[in-house]
């Protein structure tokens, strides 16, 4: 709704009056003249300012400032008051919603079910990220759940044939547990896709690795049938590269960077000018990662906590408004509905 | 879509009576003035998208549709400034932009052009807001005409210290990272000057020292050049002041050296010049990279003067940074995407989210975290 009436409006708006003639200025400020603020008291020579009105504002000034004020506090509260009323009645209507999604989507823990809920889309995105919570207080506890909320999105992307998954955790914790995810992860893949050889086919070899960290894989792979049976089906085993994430991968990565390129230039083994952002993105994709396509949150709201902002351009932010913080199969699910449907337009 | 049009324009008729009128004028009054009450964010940034679908969608011209966005946003800075919003950045026109048709684009800068004279001859009005107006982004791309404008209409506005809005055009997130990357390189490639430029050597401090002994000097002569020293070698320890102290200090000590160094013994003496580097130190001080950190890149962007963005909001639905305020908006800023389209957008849709936003604030600073109000319980995956 706009501030002016309507005939006003319109005029300002075709800056033509109301015969079609072009407004001058003088004319324009005569329209917005009684929206505008009143002059700040150091401007004198404001013009057409009534003559009566300063003198009567200093006058009533005291009195009615405060009962202004007072109105002022109490349409605050008032409105404080509804909006957390209205919260709770959103965040209710919510939890119901997620809660049938849930009914209705599950995956039981099977590849099959997640296959065919995936069905319908029309793309999926080549590289998904997730950003995880990780609750220091809890300690072991919190390390626990966390390993197990990768080792959960892992399996659902392996099911759904997503090839790279990022996690994002602020603290970084996951990166001192290499070998400890990468066994939770295979024993999640194991329960989705059973042990025996004949879906390994499509169980995909999994890859751990973090940014400037070497790769861990295990040392002996106990599935020695796998290389031979995939050699016969002559169809390449499906892998899935989990990537570990942490906010020292943002901002401090382009620090470093920068560092680099002054030492470079100090020693003028480069230019300054041949920084480009072609230069920075080939560094920056090459040390940590590329674009996500995805981005999905579990949290109530979009607050990225130090996600590596250069990759973030044209990411698809996903997340439930008022969710509740665990991660679900039905955030996932609904994210990748939002992408599937979403249509990619470059530059806005 | 008619329907809509029609019901809106009937709704317009109702509201458009001058009661009414004035009942929502003093309505939005008392409302900006109540939400003052609360915190405030001090820096909004906007996505203005959905121009070009809202006139899709009701039939006009892409360009009308753009004319209208100016109007929205002209309403929104109204809000933000009365609510004591600090600085507000809007996304004006990316970089990308210029892929679009000629015509659209040349468009739009005839637009800014317009907008931004007519603004120029209102001058006195917004002294009123107190707003300066700032532009970011690649200049050199804008057309020259229009940067004229852009010029003139900066200069008008730049007195104004109550409030900023800051204009990304042309603009990309990504070219401003370079930007600043490539100038905190260009800063630390300067070489200092080398804390070994002192304007004493100690050769000739010796010699000095010598030709005391030797020579009986006056004494208020003898007393000059010692004062001096005891004075300026005491900060030229700390290292990172010596550029300073360097400057500042050279003219007394030089003369307070060359009259001590009238005495007869040391008159040959040639004196380093202070304001020139040697020549013939081959290896150049540079500072120190390993000192760049991310508040020194921070310092370099566009933005730096301005306080951390609290509060990010794209408008249109579509759920995407598209290179805007990367750097800013990824450690603790909100960010809304809001279904509307930008012409839409007005205090009753930006109400909500002000609150809201105020509303979170409020909580965070009781102590009270959100995990109280989960609803899903912990650990459990669904």
């Amino acid at each position: 709704m706009s501030a002016l009436p309507e005939q006003e409006a319109i005029a300002f708006h075709k800056n033509l009056d109301a015969h079609g003639r072009p407004l001058s200025a003088h004319e324009r400020e005569k329209l917005l003249k009684k929206y505008l603020p009143s002059a700040p008291r150091t401007t004198t020579a404001t013009p057409k300012m009534p003559s009566r009105k300063p003198s009567k504002r200093t006058r009533r000034k005291p009195m009615r400032a405060f009962l202004l004020n007072q109105t002022h506090v109490l349409l605050y509260t008032v409105i404080h008051t509804v909006f957390s009323i209205y919260i709770r009645l959103r965040r209710s209507y919510q939890a119901l919603i997620a809660r049938a999604f849930a009914v209705l989507y599950y995956h039981h823990r099977t590849p099959e079910l997640i296959r065919k809920d995936v069905k319908a889309l029309d793309k999926l995105p080549e590289h998904l990220s997730v950003i995880l919570q990780f609750d220091e207080e809890d300690g072991e506890a919190g390390l626990g759940r966390l390993v197990s909320e990768v080792a959960e999105v892992a399996a659902w992307c392996a099911c759904a044939g997503i090839p790279v998954l990022s996690v994002y955790e602020r603290t970084g914790i996951l990166k001192k547990y290499m070998p400890q995810t990468h066994a939770s992860i295979n024993a999640t893949l194991t329960a989705y896709f059973g042990p025996g050889t004949s879906a390994s086919s499509t169980r995909p070899q999994l890859s751990l690795r973090a940014p400037n960290l070497p790769s861990y894989s295990p040392p002996s792979t106990p599935r020695s049938s796998s290389p031979s049976s995939s050699s016969t089906t002559s169809i390449p085993t499906p892998t899935l590269t989990v990537l570990l994430l942490s906010s020292p991968d943002g901002r401090d990565t382009l620090v470093d960077l920068t560092k680099t390129l002054a030492e470079m230039s100090q020693r003028s083994k480069i230019s300054p000018q041949d920084i480009s952002a072609d230069l920075i993105d080939a560094e920056i994709s090459e040390s940590v990662m590329g674009e996500p396509d995805l981005l999905l949150l579990f949290g109530p709201r979009v607050v990225l906590e130090g996600y590596p902002p250069w990759q973030v351009r044209l990411t698809e932010i996903f997340c439930v408004r008022d969710s509740g913080e665990g991660v679900s199969y039905q955030v996932f699910l609904r994210g990748l509905y939002r992408f599937g449907k979403a249509q990619m337009r470059f530059g806005r | 879509m008619a329907t809509s049009l029609h019901f809106a324009r009937l709704r317009k008729w109702l509201l458009s009576s001058p009661p009414a009128e004035w009942g929502i004028q003093q309505l939005r009054q008392l409302l900006l003035g109540a939400l003052k009450q609360g915190a405030v964010p001090e820096h909004i940034a906007f996505v203005m998208d959905g121009n070009r679908r809202f006139a899709r969608n009701n039939h006009i011209e892409t360009i009308e549709g753009h004319n209208l966005g100016f109007e929205a946003l002209a309403r929104i800075l109204e809000v933000c400034y009365k609510c004591g919003v600090k600085v507000v950045t809007i996304y004006a026109f990316s970089i990308e932009n210029f892929k679009r048709s000629k015509y659209e684009v040349g468009a739009l800068m005839d637009m800014a052009k317009v907008k931004l004279s007519q603004l120029a001859q209102h001058g006195e009005l917004l002294q009123r807001y107190g707003a300066k107006l700032q532009f970011l982004g690649q200049r050199e791309m804008i057309r020259p005409d229009v940067l004229e404008t852009i010029d003139k209409a900066i200069a008008l506005t730049s007195g104004n210290g109550k409030a900023i809005l800051n204009v990304c055009a042309p603009y990309t997130s990504r070219d401003e990272i370079t930007t600043a990357i490539r100038t905190t390189v260009i800063d630390y490639s300067k070489p200092v000057m080398p804390p070994l430029t002192r304007p004493f050597s100690e050769t000739h401090i010796t010699r000095n020292i010598r030709a005391q002994h030797l020579s009986p000097v006056s004494e208020e002569q003898e007393a000059i050049p010692s004062k001096s020293n005891g004075e300026t070698n005491k900060p030229q320890q700390d290292i990172p002041e010596i550029k300073l102290d360097h400057h500042s200090a050279t003219d007394p000590d030089t003369n307070a050296y060359t009259s001590a160094s009238s005495s007869p013994a040391t008159g040959s003496t040639t004196l380093p010049q202070p304001s020139t580097p040697p020549p013939s130190q081959e290896v150049l001080n540079f500072p120190d990279p390993e000192r760049i950190t991310a508040s020194t890149i921070t310092s370099h962007m566009f933005t730096a003067d301005a306080p951390p963005l609290d509060l990010l909001i794209r408008t249109s639905g579509v759920e995407r940074l598209s290179d805007f305020m990367l750097w800013q908006c990824h450690e603790n800023t909100d960010i809304v995407f809001l279904d509307c389209l930008w012409p839409e957008f007005d205090l009753w849709k930006f109400l909500p989210v002000l609150v809201e936003w105020q509303w979170r604030k409020q909580r965070e600073e009781k102590g009270e975290s959100e995990r109280g109000w989960k609803w899903t319980t912990k650990g459990k995956i669904a």
